[in-house]
């Protein structure tokens, strides 16, 4: 489904990205962790199509397209989504009229005919119960407002609404406590299947208690170092991230 | 058919030996400026948006005499200027006559220079041809152009680059008494080089019953990655009458920091003029006038955002009581292409009299849009729930109302680094607090 | 009238191409309510003097009050100036050559003889004439340049004593109470437009509810310029009598000429003992090209009076149009507990300049007044709130609250904000806040991201910007208003 070779991405002049490669195929959950400034946060945006974000070599291939000369809310409509670490507010706009807007402007992309609000508001009731959202939180502006953790899952929410093929989840547990965290990885679970994807990007291995992955990969100085299944985390959790800054100094030595 | 108090300033302005005369590019940089001033005089009653709120037609009325011709004699007791946390180099003005037996100029710190502009004219004027021919052409510069013609002194300080000067220097302008109504013009020059840093105290005073006419005009440059802490404590009599116009210019990385607080004086009028030339200039602002009487103090401040990332927070306070008019103007102007401004301006004013007046006009003009400028101002009274919370502590009404008083107003000088100097303005300003006994 | 703009101008608009592709794409968009109706019209020789101002008045068979009336206005206009103080900046305008009377020559009795183009130019704009009218529960009074041509849904108001027909119709059918009340919230002399309104106003609106009447339907104008050369000078009028309620709607479009043409109009509002009083208005006119090139002058006197206690008048603006607009629907809190509101979003693209707000004065006792202000600025426009809340010295316990928001689009725009407080009273409470800033590149990012487009995602942004100010509109206008926003908009974010 996603294929990244040999990424080289730049940001501000500064590179961030230095030769990420990975495959990601349908059906499975990738975790990505890595340190403070490994560029976890910069292979979501750069996935979602955020400007001043420079690749410089490289490629992404999603089901067979470039992925990276699309325009976001193209991407969006091919099923890429990225739950943002810092979700923005836009005061004024409806959640869920913002939500309607979105899923209609996808629709239309893939041809499929848009919903009214009655069709709308049908499957938002249902799956307004799976992430225990309150009904308020639909009728405020997006965003505005919320709590850190009512954010989190008003974007886990949006998920579900959107039904995307790849979901990038970037730090979703940060700032949560342990309820809402449950709450959020409860919800993904629920959306787990064999036709989607899931690149988990965390910094914490609290969270794949949560939603287990079929992959682990390591993320330092721009590229993955380690890769390896779920007890790749628990390696980590035990010997911190220090463990992994040799291995990308062997890497970069390699390099 | 121009007014009394235009003809006055012209006639004396013919009579007056002023330092530096015969210096012909200075004479003739006089010479424009008092023509302008005669041409245009005073600005009009109606019609001219700066003076929307300050009418002239009192000042218009009257004569002055130009400057004071016993003001080396004069007794001021040093009370008049000691303040507490300003100890470093001083130089006093009575009547807006240099007063050397009062200053104090002896070891000046490295890199510092210091003089009475008279002086600085006598030996060499030309370093000052620069500022002292800038021509005031722009509407409703009356007073700066009357300050071009007629000051006869003034301070004219530099910092070298790199020079951190560590005591604050303070210039003192005491108003003393004298027979007849007079006016002085100060004019005042301070230039910090590249890196320098320099705390300043402007300070004006009195000593006695002075209802003058003083009109101080001000440039001050700070050159890239200068600092300059200016404060103003602004003390003048009562009947005093006083225009003081600052222009500023900030290079990059530069920072300056005024605080000011306007106690005295009849008729007031503060302008603040500051441009944000240099990249990540930063030019903050604080201050508070608390007024009674028929004071009317009109504060106009600007500040123009220019180079790239540049900043500007601004927070004043205003307290109006008996039949006193405040007047806060305050202006964010971002120029095209002045991406990255942050700005920020405040201003809250508290109406105390049924015969008082707050006039209020913060300003944005915005022309970039990577830009961040917001602006709030209030007049109203104090908050009634944290009346009730203190007196519900115990605290009597009158007590509890002169304490929020207090603590509204202080919120402007809680940044001052200097504490000592800082802890005065409070004490100051609390002694002009009203303390009522209703309720 | 002129059509240069002065020098400076010339210059920034010879040096800035636009050197963006969406604004080039925008060039090409057309002003939607920009075409011109072939219709056979009389008019006045361009030229102002007494004896136009009394053929104006002759032709519309006034009696000799009014005449005088209008001639006390002329000369006071005589003797004032041009005001400069609004940061907008145009050319010096020629008075004597504009015609100050144009009209349809063929007069319409009722509806029915109404020229059928005339009716398909409104039509064209959407508004709801003739038997669509009354359905949509809309009294519709349509003044086509100068003159009133049909004011539907009549015989249902007047079963409720409400009177509204054109302003013409009342000076000959209802003198008295225009007598009584013309004049005395905007004065003949109040300022150099609306003395120059008050001299040769041509036509308008009036209305009148009598006590206790609540108004069955929304009244609703709609003003359009047709004729080249022309002014537009109509005057409107409204009475609400004690205890009365009005919505009233005005929208206003004009075909696309490379000439700047004049509209200055006045609007009088009186709100007596718990009268409420809603003016609402989608304002339209040809901004004039992306080059700056024609367009209206819309120089506007419109204030409100709550003279009685308990009264409340609110006036809700959208402002897409207009090569310059200048104008501050004004309130003035005079009874007890009156209430005064102003809600307006003012947008400008390529030269437009808005200079627009409100005046609050508080005369009366714990009178109150809220400003919501949100203005968006485009390409090169450039676009101010001022506003001045004044409390005087008997307002015991005013309350004013002002917020004013300012959105920037690109960087060759400005936004500017001028408020004004002046308070008289200690017991008053006055506060003002304002902010600027521009669409933020997290936000649109945050919006494509979920799969919205650019174009999409930008009215998204500005919609929600504006939401507190459409709330306030009836609903159709409020949908017509984003509709507005969004087409003025095009091509504006590249």
């Amino acid at each position: 489904m996603l294929k990244i070779e040999n990424l080289h991405v730049r940001v501000a002049g500064k590179e961030i990205l230095r030769g990420l490669s990975l495959e990601v195929n349908a059906g499975e959950v990738h975790a990505i962790m890595g340190p403070n400034g490994a560029g976890k946060s910069t292979l979501g945006n750069v996935l979602a199509g955020r400007e001043g974000y420079e690749v410089t070599k490289g490629s992404v291939t999603y089901n067979g397209k470039n992925l990276l000369e699309l325009e976001p809310e193209q991407r969006a409509a091919e099923g890429v989504f990225l739950a943002f670490q810092y979700p923005v507010e836009i005061p004024g706009v409806n959640n869920t009229y913002f939500l309607r807007a979105a899923l209609n402007a996808q629709r239309k992309h893939r041809g499929e005919s848009e919903l009214d609000s009655m069709q709308f508001l049908k499957q938002v009731r249902e799956k307004i119960k799976v992430m225990q959202i309150s009904d308020e939180l639909l009728h405020r502006a997006v965003n505005e407002g919320f709590s850190g953790g009512e954010k989190k899952r008003n974007e886990i929410f949006q998920m579900a609404l959107l039904e995307p093929r790849l979901a990038i989840l970037d730090e979703t547990d940060s700032g949560l406590d342990i309820d809402a965290l449950k709450q959020v990885a409860q919800g993904v679970n629920a959306l787990r299947s064999p036709e989607r994807a899931f690149i988990v990007v965390t910094h914490y291995q609290r969270l794949l208690d949560y939603i287990v992955p079929d992959f682990v990969h390591v993320l330092a100085d721009g590229r993955i170092v380690e890769s390896g299944d779920k007890t790749l985390a628990l390696k980590l959790e035990e010997h911190g991230y220090a463990w992994v800054g040799e291995r990308g100094a062997v890497a970069e030595a390699r390099a | 058919m121009s007014s009394p108090f235009v003809q006055a300033m012209v006639a004396a302005a013919a009579a007056a030996r002023l330092p530096g005369s015969g210096i012909a590019w200075l004479d003739a940089a006089r010479r424009e400026s008092l023509d302008a001033f005669a041409a245009a005089g005073l600005p009009p009653a109606r019609g001219v948006e700066a003076w929307k709120y300050t009418a002239l037609r009192t000042l218009e009325q009257r004569r002055y005499a130009l400057g004071d011709a016993q003001a080396g004699a004069r007794a001021v007791a040093p009370e008049t200027w000691t303040l507490p946390g300003v100890d470093g180099p001083r130089m006093v003005f009575v009547n807006g006559t240099f007063r050397a037996d009062l200053s104090a100029l002896d070891a000046l710190p490295a890199g510092l220079t210091l003089v009475p502009l008279s002086r600085a004219l006598a030996e060499d004027a030309e370093p000052l041809r620069f500022f002292l021919t800038r021509m005031f052409r722009a509407s409703g510069d009356a007073f700066a152009r009357l300050n071009a013609a007629l000051a006869a002194d003034g301070a004219v300080l530099r910092v070298a680059a790199g020079a951190r000067i560590a005591a604050p220097v303070h210039i003192v302008h005491v108003g003393a008494p004298t027979e007849a109504e007079i006016a002085w013009h100060a004019r005042c020059l301070v230039e910090l080089g590249e890196g320098a840093e320099l705390s300043l105290v402007e300070h004006h005073a009195a000593a006695g019953a002075a209802p003058h006419f003083g009109n101080l005009l001000s440039d001050v440059v700070l050159r890239d990655r200068a600092r300059l802490a200016l404060t103003v404590l602004q003390d003048a009599d009562a009947g005093a009458t006083l225009f003081r116009r600052a222009e500023m210019r900030l290079g990059a990385d530069a920072t300056a920091t005024l605080h000011a607080l306007e106690l005295g004086g009849a008729l007031v009028r503060h302008e603040v003029h500051a441009s944000l030339d240099g990249d990540r200039a930063r030019f903050d602002t604080r201050g508070v006038f608390a007024l009674r009487g028929r004071q009317h103090v009109d504060t106009r401040l600007s500040v123009e955002h220019r180079g790239r990332d540049t900043a500007g927070d601004a927070l004043w306070r205003g307290i109006a009581d008996e039949r006193a008019r405040g007047v806060f103007q305050g202006a964010i102007v971002v120029a095209p292409g002045a991406d990255g401004a942050d700005a920020k301006l405040s201003n809250k004013n508290l109406l105390l009299s049924p015969q008082a007046e707050i006039d209020t006009k913060p300003v944005l003009e915005i022309y970039a849009d990577e830009v961040k400028a917001a602006h709030g101002a209030t007049v109203g009274q104090l908050d009634e729930r944290s009346l009730f919370y203190l007196r519900s502590r115990g605290i009597g009404a009158a007590e509890a109302r002169s304490l929020l008083t207090y603590a509204f107003c202080r919120a402007a000088l809680d940044s001052l680094s200097n504490a000592a100097l800082a802890e005065h303005l409070g004490t100051r300003l609390l002694a002009r607090l009203p303390i009522r006994g209703e309720d | 009238m002129a059509t240069e703009r002065s020098d400076i101008e010339q210059q920034i608009r010879t040096a800035v191409p636009s050197g963006n592709a969406s604004v080039d794409e925008a060039l090409n968009r057309r002003y939607a309510a920009g075409f011109v109706t072939d219709i056979e019209t009389e008019s006045l020789p361009p030229g102002l003097s007494e004896d136009i101002v009394r053929a104006l008045s002759a032709l519309k068979h006034e009696p000799e009050w009014m005449t005088e009336w209008r001639l006390a206005a002329y000369r006071q206009w005589l003797t004032m100036t041009s005001p400069e103080w609004a940061k907008v900046k145009l050319g010096p305008i020629d008075f004597q050559a504009i015609s100050y009377y144009a009209a349809p020559k063929k007069k319409p009795k009722s509806l029915d003889e109404v020229d059928p183009k005339l009716l398909e130019t409104y039509e064209k704009l959407g508004v709801p004439l003739h038997e669509r009218a009354k359905l949509a529960g809309v009294a519709v009074d349509v003044v086509f340049d100068s003159v009133s041509v049909a004011t539907t849904a009549q015989q249902e108001l007047a079963k409720a004593g409400v009177i509204f027909c054109s302003m013409s119709e009342a000076i000959r059918s209802h003198p008295e109470l225009v007598r009584k009340y013309i004049g005395t919230v905007v004065p003949q002399g109040d300022n150099f437009f609306a003395a120059l309104n008050s001299a040769v106003f041509s036509d308008g609106s009036f209305v009148f509810i009598p006590k206790g009447v609540r108004c069955p339907m929304e009244l609703s104008t709609y003003f359009r310029i047709n004729a080249g050369h022309t002014g537009q000078f109509e005057r409107t009028l409204i009475i609400a009598e004690e205890g009365s309620h009005v919505s009233y709607l005005e929208g206003c479009t004009a075909p696309m000429r490379d000439e700047n043409q004049l509209h200055a109009a006045v609007v009088e509002l009186v709100a007596l003992e718990r009268a409420q009083i809603k003016y609402s208005t989608v304002q339209n006119w040809y901004p004039g090209d992306e080059n700056g090139v024609g367009g209206i002058y819309n120089f506007v006197t419109k204030r409100g009076e709550c003279r009685g206690d308990d009264s409340k008048i609110c006036w809700t603006q959208v402002e897409t149009g207009s090569a310059i607009t200048w104008k501050y629907p004004s309130c003035v809190l005079r009874g007890d507990r009156s209430v005064g509101e102003f809600y307006s979003v003012a947008l400008t693209h390529h030269y437009q300049q808005a200079d627009t707000g409100t005046k609050m004065i508080h005369l009366g006792r714990n009178t109150k007044s809220k400003i919501v202000s949100k203005g968006i600025s485009a390409g090169k426009s450039s676009n101010s709130y001022r506003g001045l809340v004044k409390v005087e010295k008997n307002a015991e316990g005013a309350r004013n609250y002002t917020q004013c928001d300012s959105l920037l689009i690109g960087k060759q725009c400005g936004a500017h904000t001028f408020p004004y407080m002046e308070v008289k009273n200690p017991t008053a409470i006055v506060e003002h806040e304002a902010t600027t800033s521009k669409i933020s590149d997290d936000q649109m990012f945050y919006c494509r991201s979920r799969g919205i487009g650019e174009e999409d995602a930008v009215s998204m942004i500005v919609d929600g910007f504006c939401k507190q100010v459409f709330r306030e509109l009836p609903m159709e206008f409020a949908v017509e208003a984003k509709k507005l926003l969004e087409v003025s908009l095009e091509g504006a974010v590249g």
